[in-house]
């Protein structure tokens, strides 16, 4: 049975007059990956410095695998962190590095010595443990960032902008660590990001953060529609079959035609009004013209859904929130 | 909604290592570790060793010349080596907590259960090893010095007491400007301005003009009163207790310094605000 590990309450922090964050409230729990989005100052590394202990809040209450705010020390017990743009110790070694954080958290010399090989294979860096971390490059700094954050192997990671700078293999190198903490160690990750896409691949639940309030919550599903974003598709079919394409669609309710301008190949498919006409969902609605196109022996070249990417409702969210 | 604020600070019970090593001893083992693997101790004794070995010739040579007695020479090269282990104590020192916070290294210190205090203590006995170490350096120096006059024991014991004392009194201020200041520059550069107003006094050509005002002065400088103490019995041949007075301020400022450090040093290692918006 899976329990919460992550709940935050009315989370706000004030700087005097400015307001970084008002009244964030979430939960997550064992096992879970949730995505902290948000743009640039939208409060997530606030947030996150929160619920580590780092800051106090101004007011509200949070509790991190069960205690309760008031006791940071059980807290930091806790967790594992990987702060945003992380700084190491150059002249230090991986595993001395590991071997230090093991300690602060009272392990043996002997313990720290194996934990930290331990870590190290894990990540993958194995082979470069006797290295100085001056040599290592971005990615596996962070992997190594990564390793320091499970010594204590912690019920909650977070991770704040893991794959900022990473090259694509990179990325993806660190998605599947974040992947194997939540599936192999059963622990939560809250994983502050404003890259989209590795949300989508990883998370199972988003909150999206606008100039410190929540925007948005809950599975990217959930979010992506409750964000009304007009779904539309585009269809591209041989030119000499567009006309029968269009009459094979017009048929269907709640869907509206209309040509791509200056491309006679591609007609742009929308919902009219999302749910409204048949009941169906938006997307139950595309499929539903795209079935009765391929039922009309028209070969579909193309289709591509617009609008039910999170990244629409990302930026439909935090561009109502400005406006 | 009922203010439920989060201990920051960390009250809850230290680390404490399955071998019974408590948090601030593992901290100071790693920052020792840092400040001599990584060469940075070791270049800074280096320096002292090639500036403690001029004065010990130059000493050496007025000496010969009768231009100074044995007694002055000592005391000469203990007052340079206690000047300069505590100036190195406290640049180690005004590095402690700012420099981590411009490295970007403080906060995965802070999200552990070592509590800050540890962390300060540890950094403060990290940088008391390089006070050690220099007096350990100047050690032969003195010997050749002072050997023929019998006062190579007492230099050496006061060396060490009047020194310890500076330079704990003087880490810690130190730590608790690092812990404040929100760049390393500014850490240092003041950190070395303190010192330099309270080492300038000692190195007046004639001391400093007679009159109540300035020995009032000199006895508020924990710098100048210490080596005034060290002077007192090393040159003047005073007695351990005659001039013991001038110990209080030295003595003061370790105590006050170092349990403001303990105190409230706590409260200042965190990350300043706008150290990232996100």
């Amino acid at each position: 049975m899976t329990s919460v590990t992550v709940e935050a309450v009315e989370l706000t922090k004030r700087y005097g007059a400015y307001t970084a964050v008002e009244a964030v409230s979430f939960s997550a729990s064992q096992g879970e990956i949730i995505g902290l989005l948000g743009p640039n100052g939208a409060g997530k590394t606030t947030t996150i410095r929160m619920l580590t202990t780092v800051l106090e809040p101004s007011s509200g209450e949070y509790s991190i695998a069960g205690h309760p705010s008031r006791s940071a020390t059980e807290i930091r017990r806790s967790i594992g962190v990987l702060p945003e743009s992380s700084g190491y110790p150059s002249h230090q070694t991986g595993a001395e590095y590991l071997r230090f954080h093991a300690r602060l958290y009272g392990k043996s010399h002997g313990q720290a010595r194996s934990l930290s090989a331990e870590l190290l294979a894990a990540v993958g860096l194995e082979k470069r443990g006797r290295s100085r971390i001056s040599t290592y490059s971005r990615g596996m700094r962070q992997r190594l960032g990564i390793a320091r954050a499970l010594v204590n192997d912690p019920v909650v990671v977070f991770l704040d902008e893991p794959t900022l700078g990473l090259d694509p293999a990179g990325q993806a190198q660190v998605l599947d660590l974040i992947r194997t903490i939540a599936n192999a160690r059963d622990a939560t990750v809250v994983l502050s990001t404003h890259l989209l896409p590795e949300v989508e691949q990883v998370c199972s639940k988003v909150v999206i953060l606008n100039h410190g309030r929540v925007v948005g919550a809950g599975s990217v599903g959930e979010v992506i529609d409750a964000a009304l974003i007009e779904h539309s598709a585009q269809l591209r079919v041989p030119l000499h079959l567009v006309a029968r394409a269009r009459q094979a669609l017009t048929n269907l309710p709640g869907l509206t035609i209309e040509q791509v301008e200056g491309q006679p190949d591609l007609l742009r498919i929308a919902v009219e009004t999302p749910g409204a006409a048949s009941g169906a969902s938006p997307v139950e609605a595309m499929n539903a013209g795209l079935t009765a196109v391929a039922a009309a022996g028209i070969p579909v070249l193309r289709f591509e859904l617009e609008g039910a990417r999170l990244s629409d409702a990302f930026l439909k969210m935090t561009s109502e929130a400005v406006a | 909604m009922t203010l439920q604020v989060a201990s920051a600070i960390g009250t809850g019970q230290d680390v404490r290592t399955s071998e019974g090593q408590p948090g601030w001893l593992v901290v100071a083992e790693q920052e020792c570790r840092d400040l001599w693997a990584s060469g940075r101790g070791l270049i800074l004794l280096f320096l002292f060793s090639v500036l403690v070995s001029a004065v010990a010739y130059l000493t050496s040579t007025n000496l010969a010349l009768n231009f100074l007695e044995q007694r002055e020479s000592v005391n000469l090269v203990l007052q340079f080596a206690v000047a300069v282990g505590v100036l190195a104590t406290l640049v180690v020192s005004a590095d402690g907590i700012s420099g981590e916070r411009e490295r970007g290294t403080l906060e995965t210190l802070l999200v552990t259960p070592v509590s800050r205090r540890s962390i300060i203590i540890g950094k403060l006995i990290a940088a008391l090893t390089l006070w050690f170490a220099t007096f350990l350096i100047s050690i032969p120096y003195l010997w050749v010095l002072g050997r023929d006059v019998g006062i190579l024991g007492p230099a050496l014991a006061l060396g060490f007491s009047v020194g310890t004392l500076l330079a704990v009194g003087l880490g810690s201020i130190g730590l608790l400007i690092s812990a404040a200041s929100n760049s390393n520059k500014t850490s240092v550069g003041a950190s070395i301005f303190l010192l330099l107003i309270l080492f300038a006094p000692t190195q007046l050509p004639s001391g400093l003009p007679q009159g109540w005002f300035f020995e009032a002065l000199l006895r508020a400088n924990p710098v100048a009163s210490g080596l005034a103490y060290i002077s007192s019995l090393l040159v003047e041949g005073h007695s351990w207790t005659q001039d013991l007075s001038y110990l209080i301020t030295p003595l003061l400022t370790a105590i006050i310094a170092g349990g403001a450090l303990v105190l409230a040093g706590p409260q200042l290692v965190r990350l300043t605000r706008g150290v990232t918006a996100g």
